[in-house]
């Protein structure tokens, strides 16, 4: 009986734990049980939790919607633009902090933690007049171009951490050797820090990927809509019956490059948070 | 060809680029030149033109996109300023904050459901993921997967797409979570008493905070008068102004998974020593628990605290993607900063809007602020 008493807790352990997955992981599943659903198995009063039938009428429509695939190419032009600009912006930024030695560098630093306690949306009205005057409302223009100038206090600080982890001695040891700053940055630097840039690139995609205010402000007609803009316009409250499977379907294809990308980041991500995650 | 959108963007990008790495070497050959001017050895000047040159994309878009913007919007809060309008802006002083903060009943039923989402919401959310971050502590193997369940939802997170799925799961009467709900009551008849105590509770809570932002309690007096839910009952999650809140909630309470990390760092730096001492001395696992993990962990819990006031005070997402266009709903869960957008961009109300992004903005510094303070009473730092 003594020797029991640990294999229960412990198999109650894996219960509990799995149980909670599925909680968790449940609206993901139910989204692509949904999507292999007639219409009237959607709304029908009984549990079905896998269609007897399995049919992919929900895919071949959204497939046959030109919009929806435009939206698709629409977000995959403009997160792969934004989070080029950005990542390499905040790379450079983030080694001005960590491995160089200048005057005002700690008012300068000062200042950019403190942005983070602005909410960005304090911003969007000035913002909005400024693009304006600018004739950039209905481009891509307002979504991409500010994260080009290192947009992302939290996650310069990320990247800054990791780069002073490097000795101080490897930049004094390339500067005796003749080599410039932007030859350091680029050649040692962030060759060094591969896994916290690729915990930023992923916050960063998964930032786009899912960014909805900004796309549904600046980007005025259907032929420009990102996917998180466009799959709202699938759900018409004005309707008594959604079409759920075509919905589902759209949804599945959007969480796909998601759960791809969190699947493959995961180890850092998991580990990068825990280690920098509270001195935010 | 220079009407496509995506040429354009391409054009503009890589002018976007030659104008920063232009003010790169600007910024760094001024810095450069007035450090020289001051008399630094020549090996210093290179340290300050690179320090100088590698910050300017971020010291630049600072002054472009933050410094700039908020000073003019302050400027526009005292002014009846419309982008639509052709007449110049009128200086009206403090006109839009006087009305904001005295007549504006829209303003005030956002502030009511923030705060409800903070008294009610917040807690909820923390003690989930502290619940699942003692769960994964326990270090046994396939940890990792679950660990990668739990964050998921925070990477999914605020998706339309998911947004979309928990609509569908919320339905009254066909959704997959009520259907649970009358399943499981049906089963087992004595969960029904506690399913309607907790929707009583619910809805007696929410009326209360509905009159608080509306000044008048009729419906709490009614939801009272009815008094205990009828059998049947089930939430009425994205259909009455009682439950839209409580739908928010349900979704931040998924997405727990990034302050469960924070947790999880929190219990990985407590010493073990501590723990082995206190269980030799015949303290209870429980009682660990309360006397041990959780001051150490107040730190983390007063971090987990300050992020998910100023993002819960955020929060536009979900109420745009369940309740837009639902009119009688909306004002029932109304977001600050959902306020803002739709006051700035229906109206194009630019100077109320500005108003509106000020008071945001002291808010969020003021609550900060007071928890910074409070944060002497209660938080322990014993450990670093």
């Amino acid at each position: 009986m003594k020797n029991l008493w640990p294999i229960l807790k412990r198999i109650f352990m894996y219960i509990l734990l799995t149980g909670a997955t599925l909680l968790m992981s449940f609206p993901l599943l139910w989204m692509i049980s949904s999507s292999l659903k007639t219409l009237e198995e959607t709304n029908s009063p009984g549990i079905i939790w896998i269609p007897k039938q399995v049919t992919w009428d929900a895919y071949i429509n959204i497939f046959q919607n030109t919009n929806f695939l435009r939206s698709y190419f629409n977000s995959i032009f403009f997160v792969s633009f934004a989070l080029a600009g950005t990542l390499i912006s905040i790379a450079a930024v983030a080694y001005a902090f960590s491995r160089v030695d200048w005057p005002g560098r700690n008012l300068v630093f000062f200042l950019m933690l403190s942005t983070m306690m602005i909410p960005p949306q304090a911003l969007i009205v000035p913002q909005y007049v400024f693009f304006n005057k600018l004739g950039w409302i209905g481009t891509f223009n307002p979504i991409i171009i500010p994260g080009y100038f290192a947009g992302g206090a939290a996650m310069i600080f990320l990247l800054k951490q990791s780069m002073e982890q490097i000795p101080k001695e490897m930049n004094e040891a390339a500067i005796m050797d003749g080599a410039g700053h932007i030859q350091i940055w680029w050649e040692i630097v962030l060759p060094l820090v591969k896994a916290p840039i690729a915990t930023v690139a992923t916050f960063l995609f998964v930032g786009f990927w899912n960014s909805l205010l900004m796309p549904l402000m600046y980007l005025q007609t259907v032929d420009l809509y990102t996917l998180p803009v466009y799959i709202t316009t699938l759900y018409n409250i004005n309707q008594t019956v959604q079409q759920w499977p075509t919905i589902m379907a759209a949804a599945v294809l959007t969480t796909v490059p998601l759960i791809i990308v969190f699947f493959f980041a995961q180890r850092f991500i998991l580990d990068s948070v825990v280690l920098s995650g509270l001195k935010g | 060809m220079f009407n496509n959108p995506y040429f354009d963007l391409i054009q503009t990008a890589v002018l976007t680029v030659g104008f920063i790495i232009f003010a790169c070497f600007a910024l760094g050959y001024l810095a450069k030149w007035v450090s020289k001017k001051r008399g630094a050895p020549s090996f210093k000047q290179q340290d300050v033109f690179a320090g100088y040159f590698f910050a300017a994309p971020w010291i630049v878009g600072f002054l472009i996109f933050v410094l700039i913007p908020l000073l003019f919007s302050l400027y526009w809060s005292f002014t009846d300023y419309r982008v639509t309008a052709t007449t110049p802006a009128n200086w009206v002083g403090l006109e839009n904050y006087a009305n904001l903060l005295t007549k504006d009943e829209g303003f005030r039923a956002s502030i009511i459901n923030t705060l409800y989402l903070t008294v009610i919401g917040l807690p909820l959310q923390m003690g989930a993921a502290l619940f699942l971050a003692v769960l994964l502590n326990q270090k046994i193997p396939g940890e990792r997967i679950f660990r990668m369940g739990f964050y998921l939802p925070v990477i999914l997170g605020f998706n339309t797409a998911v947004l979309l799925v928990w609509r569908l799961m919320l339905n009254t009467g066909t959704g997959i979570i009520n259907q649970i709900i009358r399943a499981a009551t049906n089963a087992i008849p004595p969960l029904g008493y506690v399913v309607r105590a907790a929707i009583y509770v619910q809805e007696v809570v929410t009326a209360f905070f509905l009159g608080l932002s509306s000044g008048k309690f009729n419906l709490l007096n009614k939801v009272i008068e009815t008094g205990f839910p009828a059998a049947n009952r089930v939430p009425m999650w994205v259909e009455s102004p009682l439950w839209t809140k409580m739908s928010v909630i349900l979704l931040m309470i998924w997405g727990c998974g990034a302050m469960m990390l924070i947790f999880l760092a929190g219990l990985n730096n407590i010493p073990a020593e501590l723990h082995e001492a206190a269980e030799v001395d015949g303290a209870s696992r429980i009682k660990r628990f309360f006397k041990i993990s959780l001051p150490l962990l107040t730190p983390y819990i007063f971090y987990n605290l300050v992020v998910g006031l100023i993002n819960s005070l955020q929060i536009f997402e979900p109420i745009f993607v369940l309740y837009r266009d639902n009119q009688p709903l909306l004002s029932s869960t109304i977001s600050m900063v959902y306020y803002l957008w739709q006051k700035s961009f229906s109206h194009f109300e630019i100077g109320y809007g500005s108003a509106i992004s000020w008071v945001i903005l002291v808010f969020i510094l003021i609550v900060t602020l007071i928890q910074f303070r409070l944060q002497k009473r209660w938080v322990n730092y014993d450990l670093y």
